[in-house]
């Protein structure tokens, strides 16, 4: 969709296989290189506000890329990502309380679990087109939420469950600083893994579907398989986000995944920019970020003279809010593409001066 | 059995008022082929609005109502043009994500604007129930059902017969064909608004009456989601259908429920699971156009 | 070189300075949700909190060391709550204390505020958090630095069935009542069901089963029809004031004669005016002795505290407002005993917490219910105050005009003794 990029002269490829590296160019190579090796040193100097935030756009970057394997690139749409997400924490809570899991195996398996769930609803996606798909995600979102409060032998029913905290032979991570590492290892992992897969046979076939079904159905593509096989990879990744939310939380209850949380994925992915690998993180930290930054702003405005002139005392929460939705609606107003092509706008700009266009 | 038969009359009721809703969330996607998110706030600024008239000044309720279904009218069209116009053209899930930024912001002004408490309804009829077969209903229900059907039928006419309605249909079928015989396609999605926005706040009124007004209200839009997509969702006399069977099913799961099954929430989640067993059957909803695909 | 040392001095400059200032106030947290789902009992609760601990601010302090108050509405949104802390706990100005809020986030938080011995009173009174050691018959997690003040919701439920099996008695009633629970299958209103059926069991109630409604206001005729077919006589409702009317005025227009019994955060004068007559006779636990304007010596100090965000003393204040304030006073005398015993922080507020048996703050008497907290036992209430909503005619009003006019009442009945059993922690 956004892929306009533009090569610098002399950067051109004789090999199949050079053309289809993960990284474009040997520079944007080293920067992401170089970008980990950063995040590698966060938890020195940040304090446990600025970790935590980091944390969360982790785990939930990590699911929102996996909403975005769905509607982006394969052209489903999903409201009911939260409840796969939930799923995920619930099962790798259930594996390692009951049978002793130890939790570093415990959150692949609750990814892998999720994937059968989404599969199993992925497979009346087949039929099912535009928003009557969406309404049965919706319908998946309420029914999955229903079984969570109901299912005591699973999810401890309405009171919750609690999880262990993530421990390698015997060291454990249950201190925010070391949390960070954890979630930083799986989120690259599983960036790269979605990066890897965009290249290969079935990562286009995808796409294909994505962009003219027909076309892709004359080809030869299953289209049933590859939609169900979109919706079992994207609940791998939510439950894989899930799970390490449960282990970083130390308890998971059916309250916190509720339709408003799979909207807020949407909103993830829609800012961030669907079908861009980069752009579901870039949209995560957007979205984690944004009610952070206007609770500063409204902090630093109480008390002070525009407050009172205006007399805001007990509106500044909701003006809060109004600005949350303001800023969402204003941003999608004015790049509907979402913040990957606007980055991707900037580059160009700066590849280019002084003789941009 | 009277258990059985009066929950089925409160299940036509309540279903009257569902296929209310739904045939404002499907008014807007059948011109503009927008999924709504913020629906549900248009009913709650509806019947904030009525109240405010009927409590700050005293309007007696046949004025006060007629102002707010004017003033939502004008609403509508003042929303699409500001904020949805400029999205013509972008894809379609940017635009539902820019009514789910509206929703947000119309939760929160609502309640910066009258506060968080729930506020009742001044009394408005002299006798608050009525008896529909046996079961005692509140009269503004019944109230709300004779103006629904007058405004189905009055929507059945406009569709089909008069040149605004005529134009509409034509622009949701297809734009750019209606753009080159001269439709005004802006004024058309204008108009599908306001009438949502119009519609949407008899429906808003009649919750708040019985319910009182609160910002929770709301939720009234997300509920109808099951009956749109039951009925079909470019169906007007679908979403009026699907919202009866899903207040008659509420309630017939209820009775299920409380007398065999006692699951508790059989209420709450049937509408679901039936929905996904109907659209296995029926993918477009049981009145839906069906996708015809030419290659 | 010189930019680099000027800097660096301007920075160490600022570090000493807030330093030096972080020594003189004792930071504490506030969460409230004046936005969000629970707002509309949210909001006075928070401003009884704020109010009270304003007023002790301006009258000394904590044994004459002010606090530093932050309050952050984080409209009920679990994770906002959980950066809150993050920033609350770490740091240098790391908070002595948290005065929380609702179920959902105080749950999440109970593992990181025991690990960073934080004491947190909050909001929400499930049951779960009574069990300091986490030895109780029923399997609940320690929650050794969460506090509250008020019957727990299983505790406030056992007192309204003790006073049922009365009232049944009382009426004349033939056979076995039949009780049944209802409210939405979500933390929140489960907290106390099992507890309240065993109970019900036990006192001879015939116990239907349970009936679900959404926490959100609805059309609940059917759930109003089957209590009415199945002729029950005693109803718990255990969601929040906005579905709870939905439920008592449909039941209402159906004609079910059920005595509904709410839980304390789903009944208020705001309620009462909401509901209208629909809500005449429900009867609900409070949390205070007396209500606000009630015969008590205490309700000076109250009225005194209400002045700080009402200077005209006009407001009315309902019975979260109230209660908000004693939440905040225990925490201040347990913060006066630990500055004398160590200085203020986490550990010593808890142990100071546990030093007085039916404990009631100085200034308040009368107002506040003798609350005693041990170390193994967090359930700070024993005696159940049971109020009866009473309202008859139209409630268009402000609520302060229909109290004044007598059109809604609020009536204590009866108060309640619930033993602290010990099969009954953290249930």
């Amino acid at each position: 969709m956004a892929n306009i990029s533009l090569i610098p002269c002399g950067d051109f490829k004789t090999r199949y296989a050079a053309d289809t590296t993960i990284f474009p160019t040997v520079t944007s190579r080293n920067f992401a290189i170089l970008g980990v090796l950063l995040l590698l040193t966060f938890p020195a100097f940040m304090d446990r506000y600025w970790l935590n935030l980091c944390i969360q756009i982790g785990y939930l970057g990590i699911a929102a890329l996996g909403l975005n394997i769905l509607v982006g690139f394969t052209g489903q749409i999903s409201i009911g990502h939260a409840a796969f997400f939930g799923f995920g924490a619930f099962s790798s809570a259930w594996l390692s309380n009951s049978f002793g899991i130890p939790v570093a195996l415990a959150i692949p398996l609750a990814g892998v679990m999720t994937t059968a769930v989404g599969m199993l609803f992925g497979v009346p996606a087949a039929r099912l087109k535009g928003l009557y798909l969406a309404i049965a995600t919706l319908a998946a979102q309420y029914i999955l939420q229903d079984f969570f409060a109901r299912a005591d032998w699973f999810t401890g029913g309405t009171a919750g469950t609690i999880a262990e905290p993530f421990s390698l032979f015997g060291f454990a991570f249950d201190t925010d600083e070391r949390y960070f590492y954890v979630v930083l290892v799986y989120m690259v992992v599983m960036y790269i893994l979605a990066t890897n897969l965009m290249r290969t046979r079935d990562g286009r076939a995808l796409v294909a579907v994505r962009d003219h079904y027909l076309s892709a159905e004359i080809m030869g593509i299953n289209l049933t398989k590859y939609r169900t096989m979109s919706f079992g990879i994207s609940a791998f990744y939510a439950g894989i986000g899930g799970a390490l939310y449960a282990h970083y939380l130390q308890f998971v209850s059916v309250e916190g995944f509720t339709i408003l949380f799979s909207i807020q994925f949407l909103g993830m992915i829609i800012i961030g920019g669907l079908g861009s690998i980069m752009g579901s993180l870039m949209g995560t930290a957007f979205m984690v970020l944004l009610p952070e930054v206007m609770q500063a702003i409204t902090n630093s405005l109480a008390g002070t003279a525009i407050d009172t002139a205006l007399n805001l005392k007990d509106a500044i929460a909701f003006l809060r809010e109004m600005a949350i939705g303001l800023v969402i609606i204003l941003f999608l107003v004015f790049e509907p593409d979402g913040l990957a092509h606007r980055w991707k706008q900037i580059k160009a700009y700066w590849k280019l001066y002084p003789f941009s266009h | 059995m009277t258990l059985l038969f009066q929950l089925l009359v409160n299940g036509l009721i309540v279903g009257a008022l569902y296929g209310v809703v739904a045939m404002s969330f499907v008014l807007i996607y059948k011109a503009s082929r927008i999924v709504n998110f913020a629906q549900g706030e248009f009913l709650l600024i509806g019947a904030w609005t009525c109240w405010w008239l009927l409590t700050h000044w005293q309007l007696p309720f046949w004025i006060g109502f007629p102002i707010t279904l004017a003033f939502m009218l004008i609403f509508g069209v003042v929303l699409q043009v500001v904020v949805l116009r400029p999205m013509i053209g972008e894809p379609i899930i940017s635009v539902i994500m820019v009514t789910i930024g509206l929703s947000i912001f119309f939760q929160a002004m609502m309640k910066w604007m009258f506060g968080v408490f729930a506020k009742p309804f001044p009394t408005i009829f002299a006798s608050p129930t009525m008896n529909v077969f046996g079961l005692e209903v509140q009269t503004v229900y019944v109230v709300s059902l004779v103006i629904s059907l007058l405004i189905m039928a009055g929507f059945g006419w406009f569709f089909k017969y008069s040149r605004m309605g005529l134009a509409m249909r034509a622009t949701a079928f297809d734009q750019q064909v209606a753009q080159s015989l001269g439709i005004s396609v802006r004024q058309m999605f204008a108009m599908s608004w306001a009438i949502s926005a119009m519609v949407s706040a008899v429906a808003g009124v009649t919750v708040g009456v019985v319910n009182g007004v609160s910002s929770a209200l709301s939720f009234f839009g997300i509920k109808v989601f099951p009956a749109v997509i039951l009925g079909g969702l470019d169906s007007v006399a679908g979403a009026v259908l699907g919202g009866l069977i899903v207040g008659v099913l509420e309630n017939l799961a209820h009775y299920l429920d409380s007398q065999w099954l006692n699951w508790g929430n059989m209420y709450e989640i049937a509408p679901f699971y039936v929905l996904i067993v109907i659209l296995m059957i029926k993918p477009y909803g049981l009145f839906g156009t069906k996708d015809i695909e030419r290659v | 070189m010189t930019i680099k040392t000027v800097l660096l001095a301007t920075v160490a400059v600022l570090a000493f300075a807030g330093a030096a200032n972080a020594q003189q106030k004792i930071p504490v947290g506030h969460l409230a949700d004046q936005s969000g789902a629970t707002s509309d009992v949210g909001v006075p609760f928070a401003q009884g909190v704020a109010d009270a601990l304003a007023y002790i601010n301006k009258n000394g302090g904590v044994g004459g060391t002010q606090m530093a108050v932050e309050t952050v509405d984080y409209g009920y949104q679990a994770p906002r709550a959980i950066s809150q802390y993050k920033k609350w706990s770490s740091g240098s100005d790391k908070v002595a204390a948290i005065q929380g809020w609702g179920t959902a986030d105080t749950e999440a938080l109970t593992g990181f505020v025991g690990k960073d011995e934080i004491p947190f009173y909050s909001g929400s009174y499930s049951g779960h958090l009574t069990d300091p050691t986490g030895k109780g018959p029923h399997g609940s997690k320690p929650a050794p630095y969460n506090f509250f003040y008020g019957p727990s919701y299983s505790d406030g439920l056992r007192a309204m069935l003790t006073w049922a099996a009365d009232d049944w008695k009382k009426k004349g009633g033939s056979g076995k009542p039949k009780y049944v629970h209802m409210g939405a299958n979500h933390p929140y209103p489960n907290a106390p069901k099992e507890a309240g059926e065993a109970l019900a069991k036990e006192l001879g109630f015939d116990v239907l089963p349970a009936v679900q409604f959404a926490l959100t206001p609805g059309d609940y005729t059917a759930q109003c029809l089957t209590l009415k077919e199945a002729g029950a006589n005693y109803a718990y409702l255990g969601n929040t004031a906005g579905s709870n009317i939905s439920v008592l005025k449909a039941c209402q227009t159906v004609g079910a004669q059920v005595q509904f019994m709410g839980n304390v955060w789903g009944m208020d004068e705001n309620a009462a005016k909401a509901a209208g007559t629909a809500a005449n006779g429900v009867i609900f636990p409070v949390r205070t002795a007396a209500i606000w304007g009630g015969d008590a010596p205490g309700m000076k100090t109250v009225k005194e505290i209400s002045k700080i965000s009402d200077a005209a003393g006009t407001a009315y204040r309902p019975v979260h407002y109230v209660s908000g304030i004693c939440s905040a006073f225990y925490m201040k005398e347990a913060m006066d005993w630990a500055q004398k015993n160590g200085g203020v922080t986490g550990p010593n507020i808890r142990k100071g917490m546990y030093q007085k048996k039916d404990w009631v703050p100085a200034g308040l008497e009368g107002v506040c219910v003798p609350s005693t907290w041990t170390e193994t036992d967090h359930r700070g209430m024993d005696k159940v105050n049971i109020y009866r909503a009473n309202i008859k005619g139209d409630t268009g009003a402000s609520v302060d005009d229909l109290v004044k006019a007598g059109t809604i009442k609020l009536e204590k009945i009866a108060t309640i003794d619930v033993p602290r059993k010990p099969e009954w922690l953290g249930w």
